[in-house]
């Protein structure tokens, strides 16, 4: 009884929340007061897969949905991002039926990775993606070992990890856990012999703490390593980017399945390759997934054409507090061969007060601009000051460097001025204070 | 004059942009007309440190503190020396803790510190995060800073942030924060706290360069960046505190 109640007030709260355009945890949070186990009572699907991760989430999911229905199967996902327990108990009892089965062929969970273990108190994934872990957040996540021990606990015996080979930290939980498979990068073109970055998280082994090596860098501390002292190694990889080329926008799945990418990145590659290796574990054949990603545009808008003045720019969306991601989007400028205007706004850390958390801006390689093709770089936003401090410990001509607190000041003279590509680096958080000075393009 | 920084574990005590401590404290030293030179000490190196005119060891993971404190031991009487001698140190974030006389993880198993001072510290598994709003006796400004900690220390006498108005201390929110003696100074404020307060650093190299006789100019070296970004933090941080009261 309490089940259907739960049941049914959840899908009534999801449908008044509709209609008042709320967000999609509160229908879950009324559905776990009423029957907190109701997680364990409804009848799931034969496929529940679980993606969580510092990075690449909501991207990898996203892959995974469009991928598995050109497969042919119904799937259920929380596309709105309420990842906690509250908004996957919406995303699950809203494709219910009345008497608890969910009607579909996988459920699929973007889930966020410090309340996975709540998540999946009541039921566990089939196949569980864990795509990586950076240092994220850390206001609210410590460093990412403290989030790897609050990950540690919603991985059930039976639960198939796919777990990225790369990465030295998020691949310890395939330690005594059975059921592992594995996706990374070959070596490959851009690869650099050593860690990159302003931070060195792969310089020891995270088991034993020994020096560690590395027989190629894909990124960061992303690559082939190798404990000098323990063997906790890159392990052979069952799905594979076999060859890549990012100039040309080539990827080679285990030698055979040739995808053009939409989005030149690394980072996207390795998105790719979870997305992949999860849709082949459920069974969707390999030409299937290809002719998906194949050229595959994600929706999420992280990245932004626009127009200002005579400048074609690029809105180059990077998490505040995520030093990886915007190493991505430097990287991707640094890439680039026509002269460009490089814009970076940090106006709001976090959404609900000023903070004087600024650690993460000492973690970003900002000396990634320091390229030929970069003319200028723009400091924008209210901590401005705190980037301009940054900065001028970069190799990066001071000359180069223009500090202007007022976002719509910054714009305005980039309009009056100049045709040169403009990149512009923020966060979600931020951007709409520069997308509402531009004209975007669809 | 030429100056020498130690700089212990830096790829293993490295969260929170701790670097930019060594950073923005040798730009400062090199502005008064010194040479400086930084060295790193990496763990099962082994390193003589006499001779040290600043010493600073930066935020780790838990598991990381632990393993630095298994070769930082061997430290531990050159520490004390230099700091009874009045050399200036910075122990910040968790190698805070490495200072004291123990440290319990959060599984309850307890190692030593090197016991240059008799707090002990007990770790949890809550984490302890927030902003942080204070005053020190050093100057007369307002200490920013941010706390990302999970332990709490208990009996530090000489405190280096005598009062918070925000925030968590050393084991009681807006308790006292952080370990100061002679040129001893430590703080789990996270991540560039030299960086944030301008006059923390200015009295961290005021003590270095009274150690070596170098005399400091009427006019101090200033870096404007570094002034503004500290008044709108110190501006934002006064009126939540005062939001909260």
């Amino acid at each position: 009884m309490k089940k259907f109640l739960a049941i049914l007030v959840c899908k009534f709260g999801r449908a008044v929340g509709k209609l008042v355009g709320k967000g999609s945890s509160m229908p879950g949070k009324f559905a776990l007061k009423i029957c907190p186990d109701i997680l364990a009572r409804v009848r799931l699907p034969q496929h529940v897969i679980a993606v969580t991760g510092s990075n690449g989430k909501t991207s990898t999911v996203e892959m995974i949905a469009a991928i598995l229905r050109a497969g042919g199967k119904t799937v259920v996902y929380n596309e709105e991002g309420s990842n906690q327990i509250e908004g996957v108990t919406t995303t699950v009892l809203t494709h219910a039926s009345l008497t608890g089965a969910v009607r579909a062929d996988v459920l699929l969970i973007e889930s966020d990775e410090r309340y996975a273990a709540q998540s999946f108190r009541y039921f566990h994934p089939t196949e569980f993606v864990i795509t990586n872990l950076y240092r994220d957040q850390l206001t609210r996540n410590g460093h990412p070992e403290w989030v790897y021990d609050a990950i540690l606990p919603a991985i059930h015996p039976e639960t198939e990890l796919i777990l990225n080979a790369d990465d030295p930290l998020s691949s310890c939980f395939a330690r005594g856990h059975e059921k592992v498979k594995w996706f990374g990068l070959d070596r490959c073109p851009s690869d650099t012999d050593a860690p990159t970055g302003a931070y060195r998280d792969g310089a020891y082994c995270p088991v034993c703490r020994a020096p560690m090596e590395y027989d190629y860098v894909h990124y960061n501390h992303i690559g082939a390593f190798r404990c000098t002292k323990c063997g906790h190694r890159k392990p052979a990889t069952d799905y594979t980017a076999t060859a890549l080329d990012l100039e040309r926008g080539t990827l080679t799945i285990d030698g055979s399945v040739t995808i053009q990418l939409a989005f030149r990145s690394i980072y996207n590659v390795y998105n790719v390759l979870a997305a992949y290796a999860a849709c082949r574990e459920c069974g969707v054949a390999s030409d299937t997934a290809a002719g998906v990603i194949n050229n595959y545009i994600l929706k999420n808008g992280r990245m932004q054409k626009f127009t200002l003045g005579a400048h074609r720019g690029m809105l180059l969306t990077s998490k505040h507090e995520n030093s990886i991601a915007y190493d991505t989007n430097l990287r991707y400028i640094r890439a680039a061969q026509d002269p460009c205007t490089v814009l970076v706004i940090v106006d709001a850390v976090s959404r609900k007060y000023f903070t004087s958390e600024t650690s993460w801006l000492w973690d970003i390689d900002f000396n990634q601009l320091n390229a030929p093709q970069v003319q200028r770089v723009i400091l924008s936003g209210r901590y401005c000051n705190d980037l301009a401090e940054r900065f001028s410990f970069t190799d990066i001509p001071w000359e180069k460097v223009t500090v202007q607190p007022d976002i719509p000041a910054a714009a305005a003279e980039l309009k009056a001025a100049g045709s040169e590509d403009l990149y512009v680096v923020t966060c979600f958080s931020d951007r709409d204070k520069i997308l509402s000075q531009v004209v975007k393009e669809a | 004059m030429e100056l020498k920084i130690i700089h212990f574990y830096p790829d293993l005590m490295s969260l929170y942009g701790s670097y930019a401590n060594v950073s923005v404290l040798r730009r400062y030293l090199e502005a008064l007309g010194c040479t400086v030179t930084v060295q790193p000490v990496r763990p099962g190196e082994g390193a003589d440190i006499a001779g040290a005119d600043f010493l600073f060891m930066g935020a780790g993971t838990e598991r990381a503190q632990r393993f630095a404190a298994g070769d930082f031991v061997q430290y531990g009487p050159a520490v004390k020396a230099l700091a009874e001698d009045g050399c200036a140190m910075l122990f910040a974030g968790t190698a805070m803790e490495l200072l004291g006389a123990s440290v319990t993880d959060k599984d309850g198993e307890t190692y030593s510190g090197i016991g240059l001072a008799a707090f002990t510290t007990v770790q949890g598994s809550r984490r302890i995060v927030g902003d942080v709003y204070g005053s020190t006796d050093l100057y007369p400004e307002p200490v920013v800073g941010f706390m990302n900690k999970c332990g709490e220390t208990h009996g530090v006498e000489t405190p280096l942030l005598t009062g918070l108005t925000m925030g968590f201390g050393n084991e009681a929110e807006k308790g006292p924060e952080g370990f100061h003696w002679k040129n001893v100074f430590a703080s789990e404020l996270t991540g560039p706290l030299l960086v944030k307060n301008p006059r923390l650093l200015e009295a961290v190299a005021a003590a270095i360069c009274a150690r070596r006789g170098i005399p400091l100019p009427e006019e101090r070296p200033a870096f404007p960046y570094a002034e503004a970004g500290y008044a709108i933090t110190a501006e934002q941080l006064k009126l939540r505190a005062e939001a909260k009261q």
